[in-house]
This record gives structure tokens, sequence and C-alpha cells, in this order.
């Protein structure tokens, strides 16, 4: 919506140089930030810029640990924001980004572990081996489509799970621990900030993209291949595109999972691991970034408040280990979704809104 | 010589388990346009029931067998009203995702009212133990009844799709079917029939793989899914003959795998292990995908613009 | 004036298209000189849509070659032959369905455009100044085609005339060589007809396009076009002026005895395969 807002002055102007041009960025940025929804940007940007400390004060002597279960959905979110790029936005029905996450986990587990680089250097891995594996899948993408595209992507998924499995019996271990993990990452209140600043770049860099040429051609092969290429939309070349873009980000996400965790599993690679991607996009709502946010907080706080409940659960005579029901209820969940609300809960916020100016509306009509 | 045709059995009868799935798969797709990704656990779920009936009231297998499909057609029936009508005019894609879901869902359920299948359980099973041999080749009880059995589902299905009016009208609801409903075919009795019929199939590959492996617990099914879904692919998501086909060749594929990479090492890296054969076999089939993106089988479909 | 003008910007020869065992096309020449609106008529079946795919890359022709201004197209994929400056329409739309009109216009600029993926990223820099000329270009375009009202509208809302409209405002807004148009005036009232035909030839003056149109719709084939010419079974009946083809004993024959009757049937054709598209 905002590509249509004119940015004439920054057009017109004669070969300004890039300081200026970011100044004016700036300037524009902060008027979008007075107008309409500033204010609840604002606040958000607050709480989550202060969450440390407010959790300092809640939490007391456990704020570090509850920090650290917060700080997973925004790894989360990035994860999702990959899978909706690819099959939100690219319409690409891909079940296997769980692949790139785990790929990514344990690229970094490689790098540092046992070859002893730098944090940084394997993060670089991660993404560029998660970007290779991304062209694997989607180049077969551009000549299947559909049904088929969906097994063979489900089919990586198990396929990676098992090779990852494999890597961790033969070098004789249970998972694959990160020990050599920077000082600044293993601090709550660090990793937290950290995650929280990389989310926040990625989101923004990602909505600058798909309002620009690039996000407008994958929408047009969404809503019509047959038009997107009639416009001079090369089919295969964007959506292997959006398959490299979302396989970057997803092994990046993966990485900083495994950061996170301190170790790396193969279950990050298990169709589990996808469906709950799918289950963040959908809940949250195909082809929107505010959709990739709910549905990461959503999937992510589950857990939190299922941990919420005593356990065993006692119903009648029935004693149920609340743990082994996490997994079922995100299917429920993700059916109860795709039944009642298939376009997500970012529409429900959409249609929230419209009932609420029009009940203003009439409030105002009759002083 | 031997054991060339000793693969070749073995091939035949893990073949034919995943051309089973396959086909039960195709059938579903083929009238509703459901991927389901939830057969391994529907068949899962009546396997388990069956080891249930074997081990609590400590039924006769062969008095448990029909109760257990009964099961079957209760739970396909089920299947159909709770969760595939109200997504059936949702996107392909959408209702596959849907049916990943119903696995959890499925899963989850069993493994509250089963916490026992949790684990491993010994699945008891009458073939157990009995095998012969002839010439040189290891024959096992279980593995030619995996063979019968097959043919049998085979040739029971072709002929109630061909020669019934139920059947027939199963067909034409999968060819087309708003045509079919405005020729008086009951759509809304198909459905159930479908899925309560695929269920079937679903509930004896389960009972054959839990008797040939002679273990069983909740997710026992989810390695021989993907398979059968390479397999109902390879067929080209629309033939019954095509989906047993397609299962018999990842089938053979996978034991001539298993007879060559024996033993094997690369490097501290155990090639015979069963991940890397799945490996193989996958990227073979996005190999063949590449070639013919219609399956091995299918027809080519062309798009109307 | 069209005669002005009398080099050739389309050349189709020895076409043949064949779908299983039928035959779509027959071993068709065609020749559209630069500047011209073009019809093809026929009843349904007859492989007009058929040659516009060919031409725009949707249907690989057995036999036969195709240039324009020169350039044999049938190597080029879809993407490249958009890139050399031909346009087109869909019968059934085929709109960005979830984009504003806006949008959709811009998008329509996407081999113009030259932002990738790190200028994407970037709220400054060539990105958005490029878009801005884009939105500029197709705020013009739909000044042209009367359509500023609908600039913010999501195109997938709008009614069928005016999804019609807008995908003509899409086929043009790159001011391409040769422009395809897949019956514009399905649809159209009766009444609309000649305003509608008045429009094409302004269009075409302003943008110094050649259009090559299908038409069901005689009364604006007579009112358009400087050339027709009329295929049945993928061969050509008869080719020339409107009056001289449309009076032709043949074509007569062919087609216009059963005109309403055909185009009731083209109509409902088009829905239906619009909801194949959708499934």
């Amino acid at each position: 919506m905002a590509a249509q807002q004119t940015p004439g002055s920054s057009a017109s102007a004669p070969a300004p140089t890039m300081a200026r041009l970011s100044r004016l960025a700036w300037v524009r940025g902060a008027r979008v930030l007075t107008q309409g929804g500033g204010a609840t940007f604002a606040v958000v940007a607050l709480v989550l810029a202060l969450l440390p400390t407010l959790f300092d004060g809640f939490f007391g002597f456990s704020a570090g640990f509850q920090l650290h279960r917060i700080t997973l959905i925004g790894i989360f979110v990035i994860a999702a924001f990959a899978q909706n790029i690819l099959t939100g936005y690219a319409a690409q029905a891909s079940l296997g980004n769980a692949a790139f996450f785990g790929v990514g986990g344990y690229m970094l587990a490689w790098l540092t572990n046992d070859l002893g680089k730098p944090y940084w250097a394997g993060i670089l891995v991660a993404v560029g081996v998660a970007a290779v594996v991304g062209i694997l899948v989607g180049g077969p993408a551009l000549r299947i489509s559909g049904a088929y595209l969906a097994i063979a992507t489900l089919g990586l998924v198990f396929v990676t799970v098992s090779l990852l499995d494999l890597w961790d019996t033969t070098a004789g271990r249970q998972n694959y621990d990160l020990s050599n993990l920077p000082a600044l990452l293993t601090d709550d209140h660090t990793l937290y900030y950290t995650i929280l600043v990389i989310t926040v770049v990625l989101l923004w860099l990602g909505r600058n993209l798909l309002r620009s040429r690039v996000g407008r051609a994958w929408i047009a092969i969404r809503d019509s291949e047959a038009a997107a290429e009639a416009v001079g939309v090369n089919l295969a070349r964007f959506k292997l595109l959006a398959f490299v873009v979302s396989a970057m980000l997803t092994g990046l996400a993966g990485a900083l999972y495994a950061t996170w965790a301190t170790t790396a599993s193969s279950s990050m690679a298990s169709a589990d691991q996808t469906i709950a991607f799918l289950t963040m996009i959908i809940v949250g709502g195909l082809g929107s970034i505010t959709g990739s946010i709910l549905g990461a907080i959503f999937v992510g706080f589950l857990p939190l408040l299922l941990g919420q409940l005593p356990s065993p659960l006692t119903i009648g005579s029935a004693q149920i280990q609340v743990s082994t029901l996490t997994t079922g209820i995100y299917g429920m969940l993700l059916l109860l979704a795709l039944v009642f609300f298939p376009s997500g809960l970012s529409s429900l916020g959409g249609r929230g809104r419209a009932l609420w100016t029009r009940l203003r509306s009439r409030a105002g009509g009759q002083p | 010589m031997t054991a060339v045709l000793q693969v070749a059995l073995a091939g035949g009868v893990t073949g034919s388990l995943y051309g089973l799935l396959a086909v039960g798969i195709v059938l579903i797709y083929r009238t509703t346009g459901v991927l389901n990704f939830a057969y391994g656990a529907i068949a899962a779920v009546c396997a388990c029931f069956m080891y249930v009936l074997l081990t609590g009231p400590r039924l006769n297998f062969w008095l448990a067998l029909p109760l257990a499909l009964i099961f079957a057609v209760a739970l396909g029936i089920a299947l159909e009203r709770l969760f595939a009508r109200p997504v059936l005019n949702a996107p392909v894609f959408t209702k596959a995702i849907a049916t990943l879901a119903l696995a959890l869902v499925l899963q989850t359920v069993a493994q509250q009212i089963w916490p026992q299948l949790a684990q491993p359980e010994h699945f008891p099973s009458p073939f157990e133990g009995h095998a012969t041999r002839i010439g040189g080749l290891y024959i096992s009880a279980i593995g030619v009844t995996v063979l019968g059995v097959t043919a049998v589902v085979m040739v029971a299905l072709a002929l109630f799709l061909n020669r019934t009016r139920l059947g027939i009208a199963m067909r034409a609801t999968a060819d087309n079917q708003p045509v079919a409903r405005l020729m008086g075919v009951p759509v809304g009795l198909v459905f159930p029939l479908v899925w309560a019929l695929s269920a079937v199939v679903a509930a004896l590959t389960g009972i054959l793989f839990a008797s040939q492996q002679a273990v069983i617990d909740v997710q026992f099914m989810d390695p021989l899914l993907i398979l059968a879904f390479v397999a109902a692919v390879l067929g080209g998501l629309e033939s019954l003959p095509g989906a047993l086909l397609g299962g018999l060749i990842v089938g053979l594929t996978d034991s001539l795998l298993a007879l060559v990479l024996a033993g094997r090492h690369v490097g501290a890296l155990d090639v015979s292990d069963p991940g890397i054969r799945a490996a193989l076999i996958f990227g073979g089939f996005v190999l063949v995908l590449l070639l013919r993106p219609q399956g091995l089988f299918g027809q080519a479909v062309l798009r109307k613009v | 004036m069209t005669a002005a003008t009398p080099m050739s910007l389309l050349e189709i020869r020895g076409l043949t298209v064949r779908f299983g065992g039928l035959v779509a096309i027959n071993d068709l020449d065609l020749t559209i000189r630069m500047g011209q609106i073009f019809a093809l008529v026929g009843p349904n079946g007859a492989g007009k849509t058929t040659v516009l795919n060919c031409v725009s890359g949707f249907v690989r022709p057995e036999h036969g070659t195709i240039r324009l201004a020169g350039t044999d197209l049938l190597p080029l994929g879809r993407d490249m032959r958009a890139r050399l400056g031909i346009g087109r329409t869909f019968q059934n739309v085929q709109l960005f369905s979830s984009m504003s009109v806006l949008d959709n216009l811009v998008t329509a600029q996407h081999s113009r455009l030259r932002a990738g993926m790190l200028s994407g990223m970037l709220p400054f820099g060539r990105g958005p100044a490029e878009d801005a000329r884009a939105r500029e270009r197709a705020r013009e375009m739909l000044a042209l085609l009367d359509l500023e009202a609908y600039a913010d509208v999501i195109a997938g809302t709008l009614p069928l005339g005016a999804r019609k409209l807008v995908g003509v405002a899409r086929a043009l807004v790159l001011k391409p060589r040769l422009v395809l148009l897949d019956e514009p005036a399905a649809g159209v009232p009766h009444a609309e007809v000649t305003a509608l035909a008045e429009k094409l030839r302004s269009w075409r003056d302003t943008l110094g396009a050649t259009l090559l149109l299908i038409e069901h719709n005689m009364a604006l084939v007579q009112a358009v076009a400087d050339s027709v010419c009329a295929l049945n079974y993928g061969s050509k009946l008869a080719e020339g002026n409107p009056r001289e083809v449309l009076s032709h004993p043949s074509v007569l024959e062919a087609y216009l005895g059963r005109e309403a009757g055909s185009e009731a049937g083209s109509e409902t054709g088009s829905e239906v395969e619009s909801r194949d598209a959708e499934g």
C-alpha cells in the first residue's frame, strides 16, 4: 500500500547523494511513524526494547529463563516470514522449509565446533549452504508444481532428517552441541536484543523487497502465471529466487535457533517442524507480514501456555501428560484455522478495524 | 543368482506394501482432490486398534481382523464427515496441509487412548516364525500373504470400479464431479465410500506391515508413507495399477540398493544405512520427475490459457 | 492512412498447430502491417486464439515461422516476447487480482524496470526512483483509458467490464509495438460498441501501436478494422478489407448465420476456462 505513496521529491532531485537520500528515507520514515499506526508502532517498539527490564520486575529470579523463552518467537518470526515469502507470496507449495532450518543449524554447529571457525563465518556458511539446498529444491520446482511439488519437498524433509541422523550416529553423538558460542550470545539479555534487532531489520528489508519489482513479480506469479509471463516476468528466475531467498532466511533462522538452544538436532528438519512453520503462516495469514508475526507469536506462545496447565492433567478418570499433547494441539488449531479462518489472524484485524470504523461512524452520525 | 532372486522377492513384498498405500492415496486424490498425508496415520491407527484387540481381550487374529476392518470403515466415514467435507472446496495445497495436521491429531489421540503404543510393542500374528525354503530361496509366510493380499485387493478394486454401479459412480465422480452430480450420481454417498474403501486398504497394509515387522507403535507407518507417495507420483497420481507398479519399482530399487550397499563404508559413513537408501531413491525420483513431470505413467496435461 | 505505412510488422508463414490428432491451425500465412488494426474472425474453434497464443508464446507450433519486425519469435520464451514489445489481453482477463489497478499497471512494466534484490530491499536509490516513474506512466495510461477513478481499487473486486478495460490498459502501458486483444467487445453492451471502436482507433493513434484483435462482434470489426482475416478449421477463408471479407459467401456460410449463437457460446466458454484456471 505504501508503494502508492509517491516519493516525488527524491525522484526529481538531480543525482542526489547517498547521504541525502537516506536522510529523505528517514524523514519519510518519521512521517509514516507520526501518521496512523505510528502510536501503536511506538508503543510496541518501546515494550520490546524494555521487555528485559519489565521481565526483571515481573519474574525476579526466573526473568532470564522467561526472556530466553520469549526470544524464540523472534527466530520463529524469521522462519515464518521465509515460508510466507515462498508460499504466501510466490505461491510455491513447499513443505520443505524445515530442511533449510536443520541444515542452517548443523552448518553453524559444524563450523564453530569441529572446524573452530568464528561465529560470523558459521552464520555465513549456514546461510550459504541453505541457499544451495534452496537452489537444489527450487530447480525442480520450475518443472513440477502443485501436488507433485508438495510431495517432492516433503520428501526432502524426510531425507534431510535421516541424513542428519546418520551424521549424528556416525559421529557418535545424540545432538550436535554448540560449545564454542561467543560469550555474548550465551547471555539472555544480549541474545534477546541481538535477535530482536536481526528480526526487525530483516522484516524491514523484506517488506521493502515485497513492495519492489521483485515482490510484485512474485505476487504476479501467484495471481496469474500466464499474465505474469505476458508482462515479461521470467517464471523460472523468480520462482528460483523465491526458493533461494526463503532458504537463506530459514537457514539463518535455523542457525539462530541452534545458537538459542546451544544445540542442533535432526528434529529441526522434521516434518513436525515444517507443520509448525505452515501453522504459523496459515493461522497468521498467507501473503501478509503481520500474519507471519502473529502466527509465530501464536505458535511460540502455545507451549508456554500449555506449560501453565497442571501436568498430568486430570479429566475425569484420565490423566494426560500435557507435553505429549503439544503437536496434536498444533494440528487441531491448524485444522480449525483452515476451516474457520482461511485467511488468517491478520485478516481478522482488518475485519475488526472495518467493524470499528463502521460502529464509530454510526455513533458519530447520531450525536 | 539366488541372492538376486531373494532380493527381488523381498523387494516385491515391500514394494507391494508401498503399492497398496499408494493405491489408497490415489483413490482419495482422484475422487476428492485430497493429497492425503494422514494416510500413514490412518493405517497406523487401524493397526493399533487390531493390536489392542489382540492383546487386550486376546481375540483370535482371524476374529480381530474383520473387527479391525469394520473399525477402518467407521474411521473412514467419520474422517470424511468431520474432516474432508469442511475443507472440500479449499485449494489442493491447503487440503494437503490440512491432512498433515490431521495426521498429528490422529497420532496424538491414538497415543492418549493407547499410551502403551507410544513405544514399540510386539505385534503377535499367526505368520510369525513360519517360513520355508524352495531351492535356496527363503520364503516367509508373511511375504506370501502380502503378495496374495495385494493381488486380491487389486482384482477386487478393479472389479468393483468397473463392474458395480457404485464403482462406476465413483469413477464418474473422479472424472468430473459437477457433471456426475448432474447425471444423478449420489456424490454425497460416493465421498464417504471412497474414504471408507481407502481406510480399509490402509488398515490391511498397516496390519500386514505390523505382522512383517512384528513390532508396532503409533508412528510405525511414517517411514513407509513418503515412499508410498513417491510410488503414487511415479504412477502418475491418477491410475491404480500405475500406483502399484510405482510401489513395486520403489520396493525393488530399495532392496537392490540394500544388496549393493550392504556393509559398505565411505570413510566413516555407513552407506548401508536406510537413510542413505531413502536419499538415493528420493534423488532418483526427483530426476524422473524432471524428465517426466507427469510421472512415469501419467498423461501430460495441457495447460489452458 | 494506414496504407501510408506499408512496412510489415508481424509475418506469419506456414503456421501449423496440432493438439493431439486435431489440426488447430493449418499452414496459415498472415502479414500485419505497422499501424494496422487487424481483426481475426471465425466461428468457435476456428483457431483464432491459437494464433494469438503462438504469437505470444503460449502455444508452440509444429511448423512455420513468426517474425516481429524481422526477429524470429519462435526460439524466444514468453517473457522475452513481452520484452520485444508484444502486449496481450486474455479472454478470461487474468488480472493480478490481489493488487490495486495502479499496481497492475506498474507490474506490467516489469520488463522496463531494472531493480533486483539489493535495490529492492532499500527504500532509497534506484528502485523507488524507477517505481515512481513507473507509477507516473501507469497513471498516464489510466487517464488515457478513463480509468483514473479505479487506480486504488483492488483489481479483483471490479466488475467484469472494468476488469477487461484494465486488462487492455495493462497490455498498453509499455506502449508495445504489437498489441494482441482477445475479444475486447465480449460482454460490452451493444450500444457501447461504436464508442469502443472509436477508442481503439484513438489509442492506436496516440500510442502508435499495431493491434491484432480476435472478435466475434461484427459491428466492432466493421467499425474498427483496417483489414480482416476469416478463419475456419484453422485455415484462411478470406482476407481483405472488412466489407469484402464479411460479405464473402463462404464466410457468411461458416460464420455469420450462427453469429448470435456462437457469441453466447463463447461467453460460457470463457467462464468455464477462468474457473479452470483458478482451480
